[in-house]
């Protein structure tokens, strides 16, 4: 139990830390927000003014620039640790390598779950899709998939921090192993947005809490190996 | 100007007569793309001794740091902490290894006072606040606590990475250049720290260019060249072939 509560304690102090940087250092977190207002307008132009087809299109669109502008936050949250050595400092404090895991996740979960929310926003603004009307199930499903995404994004990001081509392995890495999450989140957020009529929202769902608790589980068991020089 | 008495906590080390090494290697050796950074490395450090560690650029002093702080693994041969196998014990040796390496391994973004105070409860420091507190004055940053360490000069960023080795209860210390940067009054402190460590037991191992200002709080020097042991001085370091040490897990009390 004292075992558990120190995991934890660690876990919340680097998460802590984490945010406290992120949200000092303002000018990466609204570059990320802009790249993602961007990668929507840009999507936008190519479907075309058919609004029709704008908003059937709209839950692609925003996993789309939710799974894109996730590169970019989890990678700043491990540049972090690669300034001045932090991150071989982080790994030579005495505690579990799954408690380190744990607290940039958290870190993570947290900047992915404010992006997909300011995301999801801005998709019912700029495509006139009605979310309010399906706040809830939305809502369910941006916080699995910002697990996800914090979660696959967490070790990918420790992995290929220390390298120089960090910014072209990253996605290479990430993107393929995202391909289940953004398959049933747009399922999901398409359900959702339909009212649900074919009783398919459930199955998403768990498909996508399935997916969250192999990533989970994968990553804080072998975090340690990315951890070593 | 840093205070003249630093707090270091007190450590215990059991029965003196049967602490075991404070670091003994055996053929200790590591690659980098297939070239030897060190190449056998053959020490024993007794509990409690200040050692410097010299050679020229590529000795391996570093490589042979960063293998005893468990930040690599060695390719070949063996080493041990307080008699705690590096490889295979190496949660337990964090526990009792503190290392200044060259990067501070601070957050630029985080003030000088919160980068203590993440790394007091990453090492479980008791006391947390107070100690965190006292840390900085000791290094003469106590003005500066509350800036972003982003603002500092590269003299104080060293300042506030020896601050942080005031938080461990670590029985080996080791020091990869600890003068570099510092003024004359952050020497001084490299020196106050020194005795202070010395004084409770603790073992510390200095990788250095010079001594210089070191000569008098050193019992022993070991040179390296080409990641070799080439000279041994002084007292509680031998290169003598060496017995593996006991497994002292039973009596070493673990978290």
């Amino acid at each position: 139990m004292n075992a558990l509560r120190r995991e934890a304690a660690v876990a919340l102090a680097i998460a802590r830390k984490d945010a406290l940087a992120e949200l000092r250092g303002r000018h990466a977190v609204i570059g990320t927000l802009f790249f993602a207002a961007v990668v929507l307008l840009l999507f936008g132009f190519a479907l075309g003014p058919d609004s029709a087809r704008l908003a059937a299109a709209a839950p692609g669109l925003l996993w789309l620039a939710i799974v894109l502008s996730g590169l970019l936050a989890v990678n700043r949250l491990h540049l972090l640790e690669a300034d001045d050595g932090a991150l071989d400092q982080l790994a030579l404090y005495p505690v579990a390598r799954r408690a380190i895991y744990a607290g940039k996740a958290l870190g993570g979960f947290v900047v992915m779950l404010g992006l997909g929310v300011v995301v999801l926003g801005a998709v019912g603004i700029l495509f006139a899709v009605d979310i309010a009307a399906a706040w809830l199930p939305l809502l369910v499903t941006v916080i699995l998939g910002a697990i996800g995404i914090a979660a696959v994004g967490t070790f990918y990001a420790g992995l290929t921090v220390r390298l120089r081509a960090r910014e072209v392995m990253l996605p290479l890495l990430m993107l393929p192993v995202l391909a289940p999450l953004l398959l049933a989140s747009v399922k999901a957020t398409a359900a959702a947005l339909a009212g649900d009529p074919l009783g398919e929202l459930g199955s998403w769902l768990q498909l996508l809490t399935a997916f969250d608790v192999i990533m989970v589980v994968a990553g804080a068991a072998t975090y340690a190996y990315v951890l070593e020089d | 100007m840093p205070q003249t008495t630093i707090y270091v906590s007190p450590r215990s080390f059991g029965v003196p007569d049967q602490r075991p090494p404070a670091v003994a290697t055996s053929d200790l050796a590591r690659l980098f793309a297939g070239s030897a950074a060190l190449a056998g490395v053959s020490l024993t450090v007794e509990g409690g001794r200040a050692v410097a560690l010299l050679g020229p650029n590529g000795a391996g002093k570093t490589t042979l740091l960063r293998l005893l702080a468990t930040a690599i693994r060695p390719s070949f041969g063996s080493a041990w902490v307080d008699g705690l196998d590096l490889d295979r014990d190496a949660d337990l040796v964090r526990l009792r290894v503190a290392y200044l390496s060259h990067a501070t391994g601070l957050y630029d973004d985080l003030t000088a006072r919160e980068n203590l105070d993440f790394a007091a409860v990453m090492l479980d420091t008791p006391d947390r606040r107070v100690r965190v507190s006292r840390a900085l004055e000791d290094m003469g940053l106590g003005t500066r606590a509350d800036d972003r360490v982003g603002t500092f000069s590269a003299g104080m960023r060293k300042r506030l990475a020896l601050g942080r080795l005031l938080l461990t209860q670590a029985s080996l210390v080791l020091l990869d250049e600890p003068m570099a940067a510092l003024d004359d009054d952050g020497m001084t402190l490299v020196e106050q720290l020194l005795d202070a460590w010395k004084g409770v037991g603790v073992t510390v191992i200095i990788a250095a260019h010079s001594t210089d200002r070191l000569e008098t709080h050193l019992d022993a020097r070991v040179v390296l060249d080409r990641g070799l042991v080439a000279e041994v001085s002084g007292e509680g370091v031998t290169t003598a072939p060496l017995t593996v040490p006991a497994d002292p897990r039973p009596a070493v009390a673990t978290r």
